[in-house]
């Protein structure tokens, strides 16, 4: 039938994917082919798996299926299937293939959810073929200290683009076209610069242009210890998430309160980026100071959201 | 006063203090003439101080007042949400604990109110029992929003572990708390709670496959979800009563449904096109067309056969799209240029690309041109159901072309000077503000 050869495809599209992290055993699984062993255990389990879906609600189970142990889990997740998807009850922290049969049967029949086997640090061998999806830069924030002291009156005087209010705020804000960003200029010397987008040297430059202006209106203005303070990265993974699954599995990182605010709350430990996940597949992640630790955090998070993927 | 001293008879008699205490003393012999009682009253104390309270030697001090009004109001809403007696002592020494909290002690009372309901849901929420933020803001009569912040600020300076509560947990207690009895209220009306109870987590686990769950307030999915399990369980007499209505027949408090009954409505919709789009499966109906105002007394089949129908209508919204990818190839240049062609160039619709937020109708052949605000390859379309936020675009983002720059480059002094004001500017600039503050 199509459906289980559409489903077999999956399968085998998400080994293909990320398979590495989940058979921690397999270090040598690189490139898109899976072992012989594992897809011919797959097919056997797409055909057994087939009934039990059209009753259960699978959402909770990993694309990548690697033990007896997962199908033995399954088959008492048929049986406790009306006891309620959205139980809380504490879940065991087990690595894949440590638990043996007997002991993960009991334990699935106590636990109505299957033991995602998800390590939330970053994977225990590079992942062979990424997620294809690169964040996008929305805003980075930088600091550069202008080394003089300031006259924000006067520069709030002798500048169009400058806005100075002190009993608001002490410090001007000024704007410049391009790049499109804000500065906030501190009497001190010292200047943040917010709102550019897509690459730090964008921050630079207007950095640059702000100083510029600075010196223009007659103060002795340096351009010392630039540095990135924050980058913020947004992208979209296209398929909607289970965020109550997500909160159960990964509790000591993430925080959904849905009274609050719609997305979860992910602390990732490292790199050590907050990202805001939402239902609607679309991920924030905002907290670091360098290129590589939002794609690094992407690339570690995305299998986990896989894992949540209804089918 | 005495002017003559008895011993040696001068009349050298000055007034003196002996340890605060008033003497007449003669200076001759030194004999003490006359004395002050030991015992002073108030208008001779001219001389004592008050000692503050926080430095007095009382060992065992009283806690404020504000501390005492605060237990008594926590306690009450123990009582309210009924939690047993180790959880209220619980809440009660939590509650000295956040109130003495150097963060705490100088906030406002609202804010120390708020805060005692933030230890009645962190302790409940650590004892499996589900109250929602909600239910406890509107016991305060706070929002939803202040509520938070506090709760926040609690749990990181206490160091208290939040556990998430699913909707599934709150749904008994909540239903609870609708009167429908058959003391309480007409035959018609009435429903034992058990009843509703199974009906209403049917209900929920459906919204939750449909991805209508996720994200989203639970309290107002939870009225609208008993307003329909109770509608379904007698549909024939039910149908006409609205939800507010049904508010009143149930008894719930005001406060708790009023400031989210726009919610309730739009969650209503959602769940009754839910709903149609699996009526539309039943095999009994042959595929006529299933209304949403209509759909309420399919609802106890619907919900029987739910995954079985889940499983149809995925299935043949799968088949739909391989039917429409093959006439799509066929007509491929057309499909890509323009949305508005769509509707046109295929034949056979299913409302999968329904948007729970506009106001339509679910019969069969709708048009795909209600979602022109998606391009025409999103993924989006290839799911039958899908949280209303992917579908539902308010606006279309723009992003605006990216400049590759290297960050050194030369900036010219034109782009510069055109953010400085002439001389001119300033002072027009000067003089305008100037008879600006004349006038004020």
């Amino acid at each position: 039938m199509d459906e289980e050869a559409s489903l077999e495809n999956y399968f085998d599209q998400s080994i293909a994917g990320s398979s590495d992290y989940i058979f921690e055993g397999d270090l040598g699984l690189q490139g898109p082919a899976p072992q012989l062993q594992d897809s011919s255990f797959l097919s056997s389990l797409t055909s057994q798996e087939k009934d039990l879906t059209e009753d259960l609600d699978l959402s909770f189970l990993p694309d990548e299926l690697g033990t007896q142990d997962e199908l033995s889990q399954a088959k008492n997740l048929s049986r406790n299937e009306d006891s309620g998807i959205y139980t809380d009850c504490p879940l065991r922290e087990s690595t894949e293939g440590d638990t043996d049969t007997s002991n993960s049967a009991q334990n699935a029949s106590q636990f109505n959810l299957p033991m995602t086997p998800m390590t939330p640090m970053t994977p225990m061998t590079p992942v062979a073929e990424s997620s294809g999806i690169i964040p996008q830069l929305q805003n980075i924030v930088s600091t550069v200290n202008l080394a003089c002291p300031l006259n924000l009156k006067s520069i709030a005087l002798q500048a169009r683009n400058a806005e100075y209010n002190p009993k608001r705020f002490a410090a001007v804000i000024m704007r410049i076209r391009e790049p499109r960003t804000t500065a906030l200029i501190f009497s001190s010397g010292k200047m943040v610069c917010t709102g550019a987008k897509s690459s730090e040297e964008q921050s630079r430059l207007a950095a640059r242009k702000y100083a510029r202006v600075v010196q223009k209106l007659g103060f002795p203005a340096k351009f010392l210890d630039f540095k990135i303070q924050n980058m913020v990265g947004s992208c979209d993974v296209c398929f909607p998430i289970r965020l109550e699954g997500l909160v159960l599995t990964h509790q000591q990182f993430s925080s959904y309160e849905p009274e609050l605010f719609p997305g979860l709350i992910y602390r990732m430990v490292k790199p050590r980026i907050v990202l805001l996940i939402f239902v609607s597949g679309k991920v924030v992640l905002t907290g670091a100071k360098e290129r590589s630790e939002i794609y690094e955090a992407f690339e570690n998070i995305y299998p986990i959201l896989k894992g949540f993927r209804k089918q | 006063m005495p002017s003559s001293c008895p011993e040696c008879g001068s009349s050298n008699v000055v007034e003196d203090d002996l340890y605060s205490q008033r003497q007449w003393v003669c200076v001759d012999c030194g004999s003490v003439v006359s004395e002050g009682h030991l015992t002073t009253t108030v208008s001779d104390e001219t001389q004592g101080r008050a000692v503050p309270y926080h430095a007095s030697t009382e060992v065992l001090k009283k806690p404020c007042r504000n501390l005492i009004a605060g237990f008594s109001r926590v306690r009450a809403l123990c009582r309210i949400l009924r939690l047993s007696s180790d959880m209220e002592s619980a809440v009660v020494s939590l509650f000295e604990r956040a109130y003495n909290h150097p963060n705490f002690i100088f906030v406002t009372l609202t804010k120390k109110e708020i805060l005692g309901g933030c230890c009645v849901l962190s302790v409940c929420r650590q004892c499996n029992w589900p109250v929602a933020m909600g239910t406890i803001g509107y016991l305060l009569g706070v929002d939803n929003a202040t509520l938070g912040t506090v709760y926040r600020e609690f749990t990181k300076v206490l160091n208290i572990e939040i556990s998430t509560i699913g909707i599934m947990d709150m749904l008994e207690s909540f239903c609870y708390d609708f009167k429908l009895g058959p003391q309480q209220v007409e035959e018609v009306f009435a429903e034992p709670a058990q009843r509703l109870v199974d009906r209403t987590s049917a209900l929920i686990e459906l919204a939750a496959d449909a991805w209508i769950v996720t994200g989203r307030q639970p309290l107002p999915l939870l009225f609208a979800a008993v307003y329909l399990a109770w509608q379904s369980l007698n549909p024939t007499v039910r149908m006409k009563y609205t939800f507010v209505k049904f508010c009143k027949i149930g008894q719930a408090p005001k406060q708790s449904w009023h400031r989210s009954r726009d919610s309730v409505v739009k969650r209503l919709k959602e769940l009754r096109d839910v709903l149609c789009k699996l009526g539309r499966e039943l095999p009994w109906l042959r595929g006529g067309a299933v209304e949403p105002n209509t759909v309420v007394p399919l609802v106890d089949d619907i919900l029987k056969n739910r995954r079985a129908l889940l499983m149809r209508a995925v299935r043949n919204h799968e088949q739909q799209l391989q039917n429409e990818s093959q006439t799509a190839q066929t007509t491929e240049c057309d499909d890509e240029l323009s949305d508005s062609n769509r509707s046109d160039s295929h034949s056979s619709k299913t409302p999968e690309l329904m948007d729970p937020d506009q106001a339509g109708c679910e019969n069969p052949p709708d048009k795909e041109a209600t979602d022109c605000q998606l391009p025409p390859n999103h993924w989006s379309k290839r799911h039958l159901f899908l949280p209303p936020c992917v579908k539902s675009r308010k606006r279309r983002r723009v992003d605006a072309p990216q400049l590759e720059v290297t960050g050194d480059e030369e900036i010219s002094d034109g782009e510069i000077e055109s953010y400085i004001r002439s001389q001119d500017e300033i002072e027009t600039y000067l003089k305008v503000r100037k008879e600006l503050k004349n006038k004020a």
